[in-house]
């Protein structure tokens, strides 16, 4: 199990009768526990321990649960090389899981083992004591064999927080579950976004659709031409927020630091040098680039993601939901570099360029299918929840 | 070839809010090192940036002071640079939305001519840590200060308006004046809470390109601001005739040598949208509310002070240049004392007393109630002008009012007609001469024989009521 864990802790008692109680959660490094050690997967944090508790953090142990670790992650969280989200759940040693989701990092893992993987809203839950690196799509996904968990750690950890002003003056949202009736449900399907895949998968996929039109599901397929610019988006925006975002990570003040420099410009340089490692140096090298040479690009980027906004919001008004496949085609394997790392997560990022929430619904035990997402507007996170348990009380004979 | 200079300024203020910009520490100066710093201005990992609604208030007032527009919608960026200053590698600061647009300030040209000085626009950022460079032994370190970083700071940044050193200089005391009238900054370049960068290029006079500037930074007075000007302005002008080209790039001043030295090629970062400070819009309410706090501006109040409490306008201006004279000077009237004298007194006999103590207006144990008693007793002749200079230096030592220290030193003006006459026969008796003067009709010797009796009442008899009763005695 120590390869699933960087830090393991068996927490005393929480204060009874909150409404976790009980429930054993397993963080990420990159989430600021007071006196836990807090790298986020880099050598550029070694040796960094957080100061204070997140706002997550503090609002699960209020709420009874017991964080009985972190699990190893991929640098930042950037991409799920290095990383065992969803290790926890093999091993029988949590309930539910945090993972940080950047590009979809927490849907896939859960396909990986086979739970539901969800992605809340941009703005619902604090980032106040994450470790950051794209602040503007990354938020804390959730993994957990039952909906039941992933909705009441939801309401636990959001809603309004002071020391996180970047959350939106926004209405809470109400997480009482409510009924789905599939025939006033309308499921859109974006042609553009299972299109590309291989045979088999797209196969597969289809097999999906046809268990939900079964269900009672309308199905309507959509066309969303600007679909493949998702991942582009990401990576402009990405990249460059990624690169003003590590200037903190200086491996200076914590991490190690260079020897030999001359003066301390140099030990700055050789320190931040060794500080990364090759994705992310690559990623960091990327956002400079657009930073310093392409600024006009990276405007542009910025241009295209509000449209790209726009468009799926426009998808709203003809149907309640979007399904999406969540395999990208790309090879199986280690992705070493970016362009395969973005490969893997085609099908994910769109949701992080968006804000919007999606839910990874693995498939039945021994279906002929891969599992799928299902996403819905900005701030629909409970409703999309609603939708998740119809759909596995389905299988259960249940509804 | 007659050139002319093309100037601009960048004029960074320190606001003087009680927190930092984005947390909750002290934005004090003077603290032991890295006493005022939280997760947030360190930029520990997961910290995240809280907005200061102070220091926007602090902000907007002084864009509203300026005569700047507010704009519905500003925002913060990541303005990236790498420097030990500033180790998360990049300022928040406003370089595509600003706070205001516009704005400006009316001054007076070498020739005596109104000009008006406009503004581009003026936005906020935060300042960085402080870099000290020591010897440990032979061995040169460098620490970091973290007390002034997130300090608030508005940048103040000018049209090329400028064509003279003169004309700079006169911007900058006016500026001063204008931002401390809104009380949200000490502005002092002396402390390092004004900080002004120059713009310089040289254009063939009569011509209205912009050409390549020249950035000089370092200079901590308005003087050196002039000084840094006009050398510039010089070397430019001679290494064009000399057929060199200027490039873009920053120097230093250097206030010992009063020259300017090359620093480094001018750099501008990348500045992105900051993801996590989140855009400002003021609703016009807002604004308004602001405007409701916005001091009586020193224009304006010149202005008003000719034309309620009858000045001449060079009193007026400069009674209304600094806003603890101006409000000392109205607290006066409100005492009931009559313009000019509060005006006289206030600037020939008040104010350098305080300068040979080092003390600051509204710091001085002189209070208007105290100084105007004081007026009052002066103007009821209860005292004389030299016994009332007296009794404003006892002012300064202990806490008793005028009045009493009048009684208890027996400063008291003698009116007394009875009591005056005695005296008076006697310098009469003792100065047949100028007796003999006056009644020749000689001005002078009336003058003298009044001080004799004034020597002779030790200083406190009414010259007025003396020149009445010799007067009377010598026919004169």
């Amino acid at each position: 199990m120590d390869s699933v864990f960087v830090y393991r802790h068996s927490e005393s008692a929480a204060p009874s009768g909150g409404p976790l109680q009980g429930l054993r959660i397993a963080i990420q490094p990159n989430i600021s526990v007071a006196d836990w050690p807090t790298e986020a997967g880099s050598n550029a944090l070694a040796n960094f321990t957080a100061l204070e508790d997140a706002t997550i953090v503090q609002r699960l142990r209020q709420a009874g649960a017991s964080l009985c670790g972190s699990t190893r992650m991929s640098e930042f969280g950037f991409g799920l090389q290095g990383s065992q989200a969803g290790g926890a759940f093999q091993w029988q040693a949590a309930d539910a899981e945090l993972v940080l989701d950047m590009m979809g990092e927490s849907r896939l893992a859960a396909s990986r083992v086979g739970v539901c993987g969800f992605k809340p809203s941009w703005g619902l839950v604090s980032r106040f004591g994450l470790v950051d690196l794209i602040p503007s799509m990354e938020c804390c996904g959730l993994l957990s064999a039952s909906l039941e968990h992933i909705r009441e750690i939801l309401k636990t950890i959001a809603g309004q927080d002071g020391l996180d002003f970047s959350l939106p003056d926004e209405k809470p949202i109400d997480f009482s579950p409510r009924k789905i009736d599939p025939k006033n449900n309308t499921l859109g399907v974006i042609t553009e976004a299972h299109s590309g895949l291989p045979a088999d998968q797209e196969k597969m996929f289809h097999a999906s659709l046809d268990d939900l039109k079964r269900a009672g599901f309308t199905l309507r397929e959509v066309s969303f031409p600007d679909f493949p610019l998702f991942s582009l988006v990401h990576q402009i925006v990405g990249s460059v927020e990624a690169s003003c975002a590590a200037g903190r990570y200086d491996s200076v003040r914590y991490g190690p630091r260079a020897p030999g420099g001359k003066n301390w410009n140099e030990m700055y340089l050789l320190s931040r040098g060794i500080a990364f490692g090759p994705l992310v140096k690559s990623y960091l090298f990327q956002g400079a680039y657009f930073q310093f040479e392409r600024f006009g690009a990276f405007e542009d980027a910025c241009r295209i993601r509000a449209r790209l906004l726009a468009g799926m919001h426009a998808l709203t008004s003809q149907a309640e939901f979007l399904v999406f496949p969540a395999a990208s085609g790309a090879p199986s394997g280690a992705p070493a570099l970016l362009p395969e790392t973005y490969a893997q997560f085609a099908s994910t990022l769109f949701a992080n360029v968006t804000g919007q929430p999606a839910l990874y619904v693995p498939p039945a035990p021994g279906a002929g299918n891969s599992g799928f997402q299902v996403a819905g507007a900005r701030l629909s996170d409970a409703r999309l929840l609603d939708l998740g348990e119809h759909l596995l009380n389905m299988r259960r004979g249940g509804n | 070839m007659d050139f002319e200079a093309v100037i601009g300024l960048e004029i960074h203020a320190e606001l003087n809010c009680t927190t930092k910009m984005f947390c909750d520490c002290p934005n004090r100066y003077g603290d032991e090192p890295n006493i005022n710093t939280c997760p947030v201005c360190l930029w520990f990992p997961g910290a995240m940036p809280r907005f200061s609604q102070q220091a926007l208030e602090k902000a907007s007032l002084v864009c509203l002071g300026l005569g700047a527009e507010l704009q519905p919608r500003s925002a913060f960026d990541q303005k990236v640079y790498y420097y030990p200053d500033l180790p998360k590698g990049f300022q928040l600061s406003q370089a595509h939305l600003p706070l205001s647009r516009g704005g400006g300030i009316d001054i007076t040209d070498e020739a005596g001519k109104p000009k008006r000085a406009r503004l581009h626009h003026i936005h906020m950022e935060e300042d960085v840590a402080k870099l000290v460079h020591e010897m440990e032994g032979r061995l040169p370190i460098s620490l970091v200060d973290f007390n002034r970083a997130g300090t608030p700071l508005v940048e103040i940044v000018t049209e090329p308006d400028f064509r003279s050193p003169y004309e700079a200089m006169e911007f900058l005391k006016a500026l001063r004046t204008q931002v401390r009238y809104t009380g949200c900054s000490e502005c002092s370049m002396d402390n390092g809470t004004m900080r002004v960068d120059a713009n310089i290029s040289i254009r063939p006079r009569g011509t209205t390109q912009l050409n390549t500037k020249v950035e000089v930074k370092n200079m901590n007075s308005v003087r050196h601001v002039g000084d840094a000007i006009a050398y510039e302005i010089t070397r430019q002008t001679a290494a064009v005739q000399a057929g060199e080209t200027v490039i873009l790039h920053t120097r230093l001043w250097d206030p010992d040598k009063k020259v300017t030295t090359p620093m480094r090629a001018k750099f501008e970062g990348p500045c992105v949208p900051d993801p996590s400070v989140p855009a400002i819009e003021l609703t016009p309410e807002w604004v308004e509310k602001m405007r409701v706090r916005l001091p009586e501006m020193p224009a304006a109040r010149a202005e008003r002070f000719v034309k309620q409490h009858g000045l001449t306008t060079e009193e007026a201006r400069f009674l209304s240049s600094d806003l603890e004279v101006a409000g000392y000077f109205e607290a006066l009237i409100r005492e009931g004392i009559p313009p000019r004298t509060a005006m006289h007194w206030l600037t020939t006999q008040l104010m350098p007393a305080l300068k040979e103590r080092g003390l600051e207006l509204g710091a001085s144990p002189v209070t208007p109630a105290r100084f105007a008693a004081l007026l009052k007793m002066l103007s009821k002749d209860e005292i004389n002008a030299n016994a009332a200079r007296e009794v404003l230096v006892h002012l300064f030592d202990n806490e008793d009012t005028p009045e009493a220290i009048v009684t208890a030193r027996g400063f008291r003006q003698v009116s007394d007609t009875g009591a005056l006459d005695a005296l008076i026969d006697k310098v009469l008796a003792a100065q047949p001469a100028a007796v003999a003067d006056v009644k020749k009709g000689q001005g002078k010797a009336m003058g003298f024989l009044v001080g004799q009796v004034m020597q002779a009442s030790g200083g406190k008899a009414n010259p007025k009521v003396i020149r009445e009763l010799l007067g009377k005695k010598l026919g004169a």
